[in-house]
């Protein structure tokens, strides 16, 4: 009989297999004394056996690198800065002197006294990080006990492929480890949607439901398992129509993957024969990585805060360098360095290098460009960093949230001061290197024309433009419903940037996060839209639709609703658009 | 010793990675950095410690340094908060 189960479905995919239930192979915790002249060899075991963590967790996010993205590195590193928490192990090593314990039993006590203190956290989000730290109390705990496996799981074979392991909780460092056995799919008892266990599945793309309670004791070894982790489902022993369900659902799912992968390599233009730029914004180099390996033909916005977040404004010489980093990874890819997009919303504080006072409405502050040319030496100095880097390959500058022509004069001016600065220090940079900016505010959009007369290139960053034309907040629930990028006003807009920088002959991209969104991609070429810059690894998806899209229909569809559009309102233009693609 | 209030304005609050940056940040400094919410004090190069502070978004933090650099590390951690972590909105 089928027996269901559930839990919190983690990362979209379905697994069917063999079930192996994983027995951990659990450390007994036991109490014992030891004397006061045992006590600094007891605390130096504890020191040996915690860097021994930590060792064996670098290591594994060696391996692991740049295949598996930035999150399940980064959960890693957190464990690893819990292993170095000085006053944790301070706190360890004191319990062994005062209470002359051994240190399994000191890393028990003192982690009972955390996880009361986390469990007493509303944040469900940070209340769930007690559970790292018991899974790195428990890593160093089997260290002390000096076993040395990977995977403290007991009998887990080498390879794993159609084997869905099921455990009482699984940490990340396991998860790592059997994910390179090529696991299917992850079954724990404990753990929720928060945990990093979760996290790390999504990221690792593993087909998990955590949280299935009893899982060890109802699901036997060996029967098949399906299981759903969209749905948060699993199935033992399925009958055979739930069966021939999953497996067709799965077989779709390796088509959709599948065909996600043979546009990889196929150029991105449009049934009725328009080609479509299809670029990449990043920040990270493994960002970038992507990019180049997801087909991006150029990089159309690379962000620049992250330099500026710590204690000092990098100086010329840190931002150049970081630049060039950036541009070699592209291998000849044309790089849009965004200069510094922070400002009174993100606010620096009076006293620091870049200074701005509070302001009352920060959205509508002193931000972006509007800080850039009040400090301006330190623009500058990004200017030019940015030109140096133009030396070493196709390099453009684009500047965020204009306003008005007088801004475009002055970051022009600013630019050839640059320019003379490094001419003086006989330091070389490319001398035509293009100029750009973006479109996020509403006035900036109607007078695209004007703007774009004084610049090389226009990117429209659709997430600010759509919240200052709705005048909506999209992260406020309250009000998200406004914010609607099917607005007759906001397509208006649109359709006006595009005719104004076309008048122009200036190249217009847009980069917000519309642009890698499949839903409006054909809404976006009938509206003349032909460069998108998206997150790297929306690119294939995207290509997908571009490949199979007739820009000429579309079009007529957008033509036939804007006309008709006071009395159809409510007719989706999405839908209609997509049905115009099936015509025969 | 240095001090300055800053209220948490990124999204999430201190969770796991915004309070990796900020015990990174506080680790990179020689003076002791203590982190205040309410009536608890936290070491600010204790991951533990700044997690269990649980600082939502909209609470207000009191960041106290003491030692040779106080001032620089006070600031750094202060703007790195303020900065929302790099976070994007």
């Amino acid at each position: 009989m089928t027996l269901a189960l559930t839990g919190h479905g983690i990362a979209d995919g379905i697994a069917i297999g063999r079930a192996h239930v994983a027995e951990r192979s659990e450390v007994e915790i036991g109490e014992y004394r030891i004397d006061q002249g045992e006590v600094a060899h007891e605390i130096e075991r504890y020191r040996q056996a915690s860097v021994a963590a930590s060792t064996q967790l670098e290591s594994l996010a060696d391996k692991l690198g740049s295949e598996s993205g930035a999150t399940a590195s980064e959960i890693i590193g957190t464990h690893i800065m819990m292993l170095r928490d000085e006053s944790f192990n301070l706190e360890i090593e004191e319990r062994i002197g005062e209470e002359l314990c051994n240190a399994e039993w000191a890393l028990q006590v003192q982690l009972e006294h955390i996880l009361t203190e986390f469990r007493h956290i509303d944040d469900p989000y940070i209340r769930s990080r007690g559970e790292d730290v018991a899974q790195v109390v428990r890593l160093v705990q089997h260290k002390l006990s000096e076993r040395t496996s990977a995977v403290p799981l007991k009998g887990i074979p080498d390879r794993l492929a159609d084997t869905l392991v099921v455990a009482s909780d699984l940490t990340p460092g396991e998860l790592a480890a059997l994910h390179q056995r090529g696991v299917a799919g992850i079954i724990t008892e404990h753990g929720s949607t928060y945990s990093h266990t979760a996290i790390m599945a999504s990221s690792l793309n593993i087909p998990a439901v955590l949280g299935v309670r009893l899982a060890r004791e109802l699901l036997q070894e060996g029967e098949t398992l399906v299981m759903d982790g969209r749905l948060g489902l699993v199935y033992a022993n399925p009958n055979q129509a739930l069966l021939a369900h999953y497996n067709d659902a799965q077989r779709r799912s390796a088509r959709h993957r599948k065909a996600l992968e043979s546009v990889r390599d196929l150029p991105s233009t449009t049934l009725d024969g328009q080609r479509v730029s299809l670029q990449a914004n990043a920040e990270r180099i493994n960002e970038l990585e992507a990019a180049v390996r997801n087909g991006a033909e150029s990089v159309g916005l690379y962000r620049t805060e992250f330099l500026f977040l710590g204690a000092e404004v990098p100086d010329e010489e840190a931002q150049y360098k970081a630049y060039c980093e950036a541009l070699e990874v592209l291998g000849g890819r044309v790089l849009t360095i965004r200069t510094l997009d922070l400002g009174a919303d993100k606010s620096f504080e009076a006293q620091t290098a870049i200074s701005t006072p509070a302001a009352a409405n920060p959205a509508l502050g002193l931000r972006a460009v509007r800080l850039c040319l009040r400090d301006t030496e330190m623009f500058k100095t990004q200017l030019r960093a940015i030109l140096r880097t133009s030396a070493h390959g196709p390099v453009r500058c684009l500047i965020p949230m204009l306003t008005n022509v007088h801004e475009v004069r002055m970051v022009r001016a600013l630019l050839d001061e640059a320019r003379h600065e490094l001419d003086q220090r006989f330091i070389p940079y490319d001398k035509s290197m293009p100029l750009g900016g973006m479109i996020e505010v509403p006035a900036a959009a109607l007078s695209a024309g004007d703007l774009a007369r004084h610049l090389d290139f226009l990117s429209v960053g659709t997430n600010d433009l759509l919240q200052y034309a709705l005048a909506a907040d999209r992260v406020d629930e309250q009000v998200a419903h406004l914010y609607d990028p099917q607005h007759p006003g906001v397509l208006q807009l649109l359709q006006y940037v595009v005719e104004a920088a076309a008048k122009r002959e200036v190249p217009v991209a847009v980069c917000g996060e519309l642009a890698g969104d499949r839903r409006y991609i054909r809404l976006l070429l009938a509206l003349g839209l032909r460069e998108f810059s998206m997150h790297a690894n929306r690119l294939l998806e995207a290509k997908q639709i571009v490949i199979q899209t007739n820009v000429d229909r579309a079009r007529r569809v957008l033509e036939q609703w804007r006309e008709g559009h006071a009395e159809a309102y409510d007719l989706d233009l999405l839908e209609m658009i997509d049905a115009s693609q099936q015509e025969q | 010793m240095k001090e300055t209030r800053t209220k948490i304005v990124n999204r999430l609050g201190l969770h796991a990675r915004a309070a990796t940056q900020l015990v990174n940040c506080a680790s990179r400094f020689e003076s002791d950095i203590w982190i205040s919410l309410g009536d608890r004090r936290v070491n600010g190069k204790s991951i533990m410690g700044v997690l269990t502070l649980a600082a939502t978004s909209g609470s207000e933090v009191l960041i106290q340094a003491e030692g040779d650099d106080e001032a620089e590390a006070a600031e750094a951690v202060g703007q790195l908060i303020r900065n929302r972590f790099g976070e994007e909105e």
